[in-house]
């Protein structure tokens, strides 16, 4: 009997042997590659700095980064501003239509950026924009007052988008809280906002930190929409100086150096992050959740609504109508008028095109394969790590949440350093796209691993083991079970991230690997936007189905548990 | 007219001479098309063809692969439009890692053709009906790696609603009366556009284009997104392609085309094969169809140049009729990666 048991275990133990292997094949060797080529000369062998002089002496180059600060800084407070409120109104308010407004910042945060930029090129581009025009019938001047095409423009865009995270980590915090502490303002006589702004805030305060990073970090990564609005507006952030490196003619080793401040950066910030957070441990925030009582809004309740409504109606009602009208118009320039609608281009996208027809398939398939990876490989080390089942699994961790700090394109350049060449040839397969989502989106994984595996009490398995099972049968049998419903929507975190990814994506392609999104890049030049539209309500339409379906599904299993639990 | 230039000829510079003189001459023997049944067959075992190409917009691109699956039925053709610099970037890329995916490639820089031959990335061929083209376009290439594709030129194209006095010369662009109203594509993404900065740079030193940028000019990528940005009213002017501004011209969009006095810029895009073609027989059909009838004649519907000098193009225009410059093909190889960098100084993009 103990004889058996050692043997499963030891099989258990081959198990993490190749997780660690995998991690090392995904993370490691990239970062390292991504180190070594930006010190290797342009030609020829031996190391040098000549790549960093070149790209950090010019005036030329540096005027990207000081761009990329400006809009990520705006971005991060723009997200801060308004996701904050908007958390404690659906959290801890009684407006109206909460769930609307928490389902609303959930589509936007599920919107690819750049297609809300490109709707808002057909909204607001300086002349032709629709709200120009309206503006100009409408007061009769010559010219409507908004231009997207400026670093405000992309300020305005991204911001929008990045709402959904600063909203994501409050709202998170503010239900762990429970309003214990804010009665006890409430008794001790501080009015509702006084309790908001003097108790709930600094309560909420890491969860805002926390958010205003994250979507500074995105601002600063973020390939898309800067791609979009600023190229044409001749300015460049971090971002598009890196893919500009990526054409011809092609400076992989400058681009390697030149992202080495965005990794920098990064780590420095999820540091500062950790610290922040670490001394600041409320253990108000227990997640065991007292009583929480809404905050009563009185008459206000729905201007307060009408209000929380506006960015999602500037994220996703605006854009959505322009790219729906413009996907059933013949020619987007003559607006949606009768004889202009058709249903050309869906047949188009989803029947004619063969490159159309492959990306879908692409972009699905690869987004599950990753998640899958991702998942698999995320809940093995989270549980080795939370068991302490093997020496070093700490480590395991550390390297399954590396990639978090590792922005999107900077990842890609790493990635496209290691593997276009032999010995290991990713390039040009399917290969390097699943790798590349799998590592990027890893950290969800794990995070959200790690934390259903908290939830669940070790006594169980304990059992299990008692009664005999191996370590692996109990995890398929009893863990796994009980993570079905984590899992899953783990796994929904890591698909639809990875299916309307294109920093990454635009670096790691060939056009026998296109994705949607990759495929969308392409069409966004030479103003082929019917195409680009339709495969934006595609995609979209797709991801939102999926999350409905997968919602349902796992909504009604986590009832079932409940009641069983009950 | 406004589509057809009604200035006198010039015949200018000895490449662009020999050229446009025996284009103009009209086709006295009436080509036969070769026999292509072995190649046919062969070509529809390997049941598809990849092509990249830069020489139309998406739309010319979709009638000719049309026009191809109508002549050859049971060969795919799976195609991407791109500007030339980002489909030469991806070949380059494919062929420094081995990967094997494309067939037929076409950009709009000459000097693409002669930097793959001489890496040894091309397979000669020689197309049977190859022998339809006008003489100054039979061998572009003597070892025949490549052959003509596509003929466009980077001409004037303006807002026709906006815009009643259209410039007349490239030069007219740099007054101060075009300030935020000109739109131009990129040459570091468009071969067109690489071309013409070339052209503009050789004849006006780079000093035309600082006084450009003092006019603020928006900056896309592709030439065609100077067509976009006049069709929507975004820019009233631009330096774009002739082709793809009478396409939009015809739907009924406001834009027209202006010859410029100081010469339309020709570009001659030629297409090759890759030596390592995965459907290497499919790729020898594709590329022979470039010169059938079928091909000059979807040209034609969609307002391009058609190579065959048998089928007349839609507007009457004749080579021999249209002045022009065209840069040499050595000039391009090293010319527009400098100008590409100095571009990126003056522009900031």
């Amino acid at each position: 009997m103990p004889r058996a048991r050692a043997v499963t275990f030891d099989a258990s133990l081959l198990l993490w042997i190749a997780a660690a292997a995998v991690l090392i094949f995904m993370v490691v060797v990239p970062l390292l590659w991504l180190v070594y080529t930006s010190i290797q000369p342009e030609s020829g062998r031996g190391l040098t700095f000549a790549n960093y002089l070149t790209v950090f002496t010019q005036r030329f180059y540096l005027e990207p980064i000081r761009n990329s600060m400006i809009l990520a800084l705006s971005v991060a407070l723009i997200a801060a501003a308004v996701g904050t409120p908007l958390a404690w109104l659906v959290t801890r308010s009684d407006m109206p239509a909460r769930g609307l407004v928490r389902a609303l910042t959930f589509a936007a945060f599920a919107t690819p950026p750049f297609l809300g930029a490109q709707a808002w090129i057909f909204l607001a581009a300086d002349r032709s924009g629709w709200l120009n025009r309206f503006w100009e019938n409408l007061f009769h001047t010559q010219s409507g007052p908004f231009n997207i095409y400026t670093l405000g423009g992309a300020i305005f865009v991204m911001g929008l988008y990045s709402i959904p995270y600063t909203f994501t980590f409050v709202s998170g915090a503010l239900e762990m809280m429970s309003s214990e502490m804010e009665d006890a303002a409430a008794v001790l006589g501080a009015g509702p906002w006084r309790t908001a702004l003097q108790i709930t805030l600094p309560l909420a305060a890491p969860a805002i930190v926390s958010g205003f990073i994250m979507s500074f970090l995105e601002g600063l990564a973020l390939f898309g929409v800067p791609a979009f609005l600023l190229i044409p507006a001749r300015q460049q952030v971090i971002t598009t100086q890196l893919y500009e490196f990526f054409q011809f003619p092609v400076h992989v080793q400058w681009a390697a150096a030149y992202a080495m401040p965005l990794l920098t950066v990064t780590i420095l910030l999820l540091v500062l992050q950790r610290r922040v957070l670490g001394r600041r441990q409320y253990t108000t925030v227990t997640g065991k959740g007292g009583r929480r009582r809404p905050c009563r809004l009185g008459r206000g309740r729905w201007p307060v609504l009408g209000l929380a409504l506006i960015p999602s109606m500037l994220a996703i009602l605006l854009p959505y109508a322009a790219l729906f009208a413009v996907s059933i118009s013949r020619a987007w320039g003559r607006g949606p008028v009768p004889g202009n609608l058709t249903l050309h281009w869906y047949r188009w996208a989803l029947i004619d095109n063969l490159e159309t027809k492959s990306a879908i398939f692409h972009s699905l398939g690869y987004g599950a394969a990753a998640a899958t990876i991702s998942v698999v490989i995320a809940v093995l080390i989270a549980y080795a790590v939370l068991r302490k089942l093997i020496a070093g699994a700490q480590l395991l961790g550390f390297l399954c949440m590396a990639p978090f700090v590792v922005p999107g394109i900077v990842l890609a350049i790493g990635f496209f350093s290691a593997y276009a060449h032999p010995p290991i040839l990713l390039y040009g397969t399917a290969g390097m796209l699943i790798a590349a989502f799998a590592t990027r989106f890893l950290p969800i994984a794990y995070s959200n691993s790690t934390s259903i595996l908290r939830g669940i009490n070790p006594e169980l398995e304990n059992a299990a083991r008692t009664l005999g099972a191996g370590r692996l049968r109990t995890l398929s049998f009893v863990t796994a079970p009980l993570l079905r419903r984590g899992l899953l929507s783990g796994w929904l975190l890591v698909f639809i991230p990875a299916i309307r990814e294109l920093s990454c994506a635009v670096f790691l392609f060939t056009p026998h690997t296109a994705v949607m999104t990759t495929l969308m890049f392409d069409f966004s030049d030479a103003g082929n936007y019917e195409a680009l539209s339709t495969l934006g309500i595609v995609l979209m339409t797709i991801t939102f189905a999926i999350t409905i379906i997968a919602y349902r599904f796992l909504g009604r299993d986590f009832m079932q548990s409940r009641e069983a639990a009950g | 007219m406004t589509a057809q230039p009604t200035r006198r000829s010039f015949i200018q510079l000895a490449g662009a001479a020999t050229a446009a003189a025996s284009v103009g001459m009209p086709w006295a023997v009436q080509a036969k098309d070769a026999d292509t049944t072995a190649l046919y067959a062969a070509a529809k075992k390997e049941g598809s063809v990849t092509w990249w190409t830069a020489h139309y917009a998406q739309d010319a691109a979709e009638a000719v692969r049309d026009a191809f699956v109508k002549k050859y039925p049971g060969i795919q053709v799976s195609f991407i439009r791109q500007t030339a610099q980002v489909v030469y970037q991806r070949t380059l890329q494919d062929l420094k890692a081995g990967v094997k995916e494309l067939d037929v490639f076409a950009s709009t820089d000459e000097a693409h053709y002669a930097i793959l031959k001489g890496q040894g990335a091309l397979a000669s061929y020689r197309p049977p009906d190859a022998g339809a083209l006008p003489k100054a376009f039979q061998r572009i290439d003597p070892d025949n790696d490549y052959q003509l594709g596509a003929i466009g030129f980077v001409i004037i194209n303006y807002n026709s609603d906006k815009v009643k006095a259209p410039p007349k010369k490239w030069t007219d662009l740099l007054d101060p009366r075009w300030k935020d109203q000109i739109t131009l594509g990129h040459p570091g993404f468009s071969g067109y556009v690489g071309n013409w900065v070339l052209a503009m740079n050789d004849k006006y030193g780079w000093d035309f284009f600082t006084k450009l940028a003092a006019n603020n000019p928006k900056i896309g990528r592709s030439v065609n997104d100077t067509v976009t940005d006049i069709v929507a009213g975004e820019r009233s002017v631009g330096a774009g392609p002739d082709n793809y501004s009478y396409d939009k011209k015809a739907q009924g969009n406001p834009i027209d085309v202006q010859f410029p006095e100081d010469d339309a810029i020709i570009i001659v895009s030629p297409v090759g094969i890759m030596k390592d073609a995965p459907h290497p027989n499919a790729a020898r059909l594709f590329e022979n169809f470039f010169y059938s009838k079928e091909y000059s004649q979807t040209m034609v519907k969609v307002f391009n140049f058609p190579l065959r000098s048998d089928v007349p193009a839609f507007n009457g225009m004749h080579l021999g009729k249209i002045k022009f410059y065209r840069n040499k093909v050595n000039r391009l190889a090293t010319g527009v990666p400098q100008m590409i960098a100095q571009w990126r100084q003056t522009f900031g993009v």
